[in-house]
């Protein structure tokens, strides 16, 4: 007994050092920034905010700091990801240069008091869609649907559908909707675990045989570790709406984010956006959902 | 209220694998502890010395730190299990069993000096003076403080929620985020499913308590 | 192990020092009991007379110097020291009986675990001992149902029942009621007369006159003293001895 404890002891403290070196070693493929043509002299109508915020050729855009792909700060403090480049090419219309882009950042918790604080012009943040939200901003958009994916091992090719864990061990937040809908809808086994990086571990040691929840966050941790870890499949099994947040009854504004979306689609910049950052890893580059012009 | 009537299963699941865990770490705690004590109190300075730096190390560490090692490290190490309820189990008895030897190492301590001397003296060895005459004897007053450290483990189980078993803490969880709006109620059946394991363990703490002051 | 033995000495200690961090408490102990040989230890309080017995049995190790039972030196710890040990009963100032265990299995404890013996022989000879100290009746109760005498002669059964070549006394007496020193003293008495090899340490000199061969008389640590009983309190050398011996008369 004695043995065999001694043995642990020091297999243990050999662990620790391994863990502390695979946290710090982290990287891999990642976001590369772009520089949209900036629209020269564009023309508003007066009042309307498109021509106060040219007219300040300055903005602030919310976005999150520490989404990988999407919204992530970098070394030189400015943040990178889908979502920036969304919203660089949103001010170019404007007539505003990247850097007079002020980012801020937003969490889930503060996004609407920001809003209607006015301490931002925009949120631009894996910020998903629903009534309640509704009710207290208005969102431009959607201009990207994320849904609930699957993470695996890399060397893992036998699941690429929710179906195929019927039984099978799977790692997710306790409590979350994503380890709900696998459990009840797909039959899978939960394994649940306090944050999804906790869920890591187990999936390295292939004690379960997929981590599930949004793919941006899936995505974000692929991105981190791409030859350990890779998204199932790029479909998703689950629909999430992103928009833009933005101040509530500005229809005008809102209105002309939605038709800028429409010409991004339409002359490839939002195409060149997406391959430029999430698409590093979620390598089928997403069609723009239909805008919901309410 | 309803939030728990409509969630028995759920709650019953948790509740289960919580009395699973308790049980199963209980015994393994019980015999691993009795047998550190037995180290701490043994004449060779070698097992003295292990038993009392593991004891102080695991004692002085938070319970999560033994899960991590449990549940993350041994993993790593390539000692897998795809029930994590193993990981549960060694992290649960490894903590308790660090309080279950001091309990019986002062339960050792408090039977007099002399009833070791008048083994030793007929011959016994260290093993049959600890066995026969110190540890029937230790039992006594080790019983309640015993039993109170089975009911900090049955609380303690809950950590398990946090690292991949769903108990009946992380069926709480659960429940608590997929009913927002009762989620005062979701807390308050898990709180008596607790409660229906330990206050009968805190009735039988009493009972033999009593006990035992009469036997005095 | 078996360099010779002066005379045909059962127990013998050669040069023994014992110390308890800074202090003394047996100094360059010398001392041969033959077999059959009753010696009284007295001495003041402190002056290391139980610490003696207690290393005679090895409870207690030494420094230095050695102490043979039987021809054969004390080993360390461990199984051989045990088997050793059985040799050599003890009886304690506070009885020490078994707490948990009646007085029966108190006294057959030792040799069926110890010595093997079955269960049904060793309860055969317990009960014959308990009867010989006067307490055959008592067999199935618990020690603390009995007087302090009455534990102290299940004591002494306790140990005869290992068949030890020599008995060790502890001041058996001093825990004891006055009316219940005979009842105990009388049992060592008739042990003496069996040709029981005995030390024991006691201020009885009513036991010592009595039964014992020799006076060993200890202070601070050192044998002063060791003389037959009639030279030794009608005679003392040493102005220790006589010190001793006036005060404990006047008590
Ligand atoms: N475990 C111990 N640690 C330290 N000192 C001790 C220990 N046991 C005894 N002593 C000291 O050693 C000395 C001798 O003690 P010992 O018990 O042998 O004396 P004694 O002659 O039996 O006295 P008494 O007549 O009071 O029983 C005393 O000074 C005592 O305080
Ligand atoms: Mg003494």
């Amino acid at each position: 007994m004695k043995a065999f404890l001694t043995r642990r002891k020091t297999l243990l403290v050999a662990a620790s050092a391994a863990l502390a070196l695979s946290l710090s070693a982290c990287g891999g493929s990642s976001s590369t920034t772009t520089n949209p043509p900036v629209a020269e002299k564009p023309s508003f109508a007066a009042d309307s905010t498109m021509a106060k915020l040219s007219n300040a050729g300055k903005i602030t855009i919310g976005t999150k700091f520490d989404q990988p792909l999407f919204g992530q700060k970098g070394l030189d403090g400015k943040p990178v990801g889908f979502d920036v480049e969304i919203g660089k090419l949103i001010a170019a219309k404007l007539g505003i240069p990247a850097d007079k882009i002020e980012w801020v950042e937003t969490v889930s918790a503060n996004r609407e008091e920001f809003l209607k604080q006015g301490k931002v012009d925009m949120i631009v943040a894996t910020y998903t869609i629903n009534d309640k939200r509704k009710t207290q901003v208005d969102f431009a958009g959607p201009y990207y649907e994320a849904g609930q994916a699957l993470m695996v091992n890399k060397d893992n090719n036998s699941i690429t559908k929710p179906e195929d864990l019927k039984g099978k061990n799977v790692c997710s937040v306790t409590g979350s909707t994503p380890a709900q809908t696998i459990v009840e809808k797909y039959g899978a086994v939960l394994v649940p675990a306090a944050t999804y990086s906790a869920c890591l571990e187990p999936l390295r040691n292939h004690q379960v045989e997929a981590v599930t929840t949004d793919n941006v966050i899936l995505a974000g941790f692929v991105s981190k570790e791409p030859d350990a870890f890779k998204l199932a499949s790029d479909q998703t099994f689950t629909k999430e709406p992103y928009g833009i947040g933005l101040k509530k009854d500005d229809k005008t504004f809102r209105m002309w984010i939605n038709d800028q979306l429409e010409a991004f689609a339409k002359d490839g910049s939002y195409k060149k956006a997406w391959d430029a950052t999430a698409g590093t890893v979620i390598k089928t580059a997403p069609e723009l959902p239909a805008i919901n012009r309410y | 209220m309803d939030v728990i009537i409509e969630n028995l299963p759920q709650y019953w699941d948790g509740f289960l694998r919580t009395l699973f865990l308790s049980v199963v770490s209980g015994i393994i705690a019980l015999i691993f502890g009795t047998v550190l004590a037995a180290a701490r109190v043994s004449p060779i300075a070698a097992l003295r010395g292990f038993s009392m730096v593991y004891v102080e190390i695991v004692r002085n560490t938070p319970l999560t730190i033994a899960f991590f090692f449990a549940a993350v490290v041994l993993p790593r190490l390539g000692i897998t299990f795809q029930q994590f309820e193993v990981a549960a189990i060694i992290a649960l008895s490894a903590y308790t069993s660090a309080f279950i030897a001091e309990a019986v190492r002062s339960g050792v301590n408090s039977v007099p000096v002399g009833q070791a001397e008048a083994a030793r003296s007929i011959g016994m060895k260290f093993s049959q003076v600890l066995t026969l005459i110190i540890l029937p004897q230790a039992l006594r007053t080790v019983i309640p403080p015993l039993i109170n450290i089975l009911i900090a483990l049955v609380k303690n189980s809950s950590v398990a929620g946090a690292f991949y078993v769903l108990e009946l803490f992380g069926q709480g969880k659960q429940l608590a985020n997929a009913n927002g709006d009762a989620v005062v109620w979701v807390l308050v059946g898990v709180a008596f499913f607790y409660l229906l394991i330990t206050i009968p363990l805190g009735y039988l703490a009493n009972v033999v308590e009593r006990k035992v002051a009469i036997a005095r | 192990m078996t360099t010779q033995v002066p005379g045909d000495a059962l127990v013998s200690l050669k040069a023994v020092n014992k110390h308890y961090g800074q202090l003394h408490v047996l100094k360059d102990i010398n001392l041969n009991v033959r077999k059959g040989e009753v010696v009284v230890v007295i001495g003041p309080s402190g002056s290391g007379k139980s610490t003696l017995c207690r290393a005679i049995n090895r409870l207690e190790t030494i420094d230095d110097g050695e102490i043979r039972i039987d021809g054969k030196e004390l080993p360390a710890e461990g199984k051989e020291l045990a088997k050793l040990r059985a040799d050599v009963g003890m009886v304690f100032q506070s009885f020490n009986l078994f707490a948990h265990k009646t007085i029966l299995e108190n006294v057959t404890l030792g040799p069926i675990k110890v010595k093997g013996v079955s269960k049904a022989e060793a309860d055969k000879d317990a009960m014959a001992l308990l009867e010989r100290v006067g307490v055959g009746h008592q067999a199935p109760k618990l020690p603390a149902q009995l007087s302090g005498g009455q534990q102290q002669r299940v004591a002494i059964a306790r140990a005869l029942a290992m068949k030890p070549k020599v008995m060790l006394f502890d001041e058996p007496t001093s825990a004891l009621d006055p009316e219940m020193i005979n009842e105990v003293l009388d049992v060592m008495v008739q042990l003496a007369k069996e040709g029981m090899t005995m030390i024991v340490v006691t201020h009885e000199m009513g036991f010592a006159r009595k039964a014992a061969d020799r006076v060993v008389f200890m202070a601070d640590g050192q044998i002063v003293e060791d003389a037959t009983p009639e030279e030794f309190f009608s005679n003392p050398k040493s102005s220790r001895a006589k010190d001793f011996l006036s005060k404990l008369l006047t008590h």
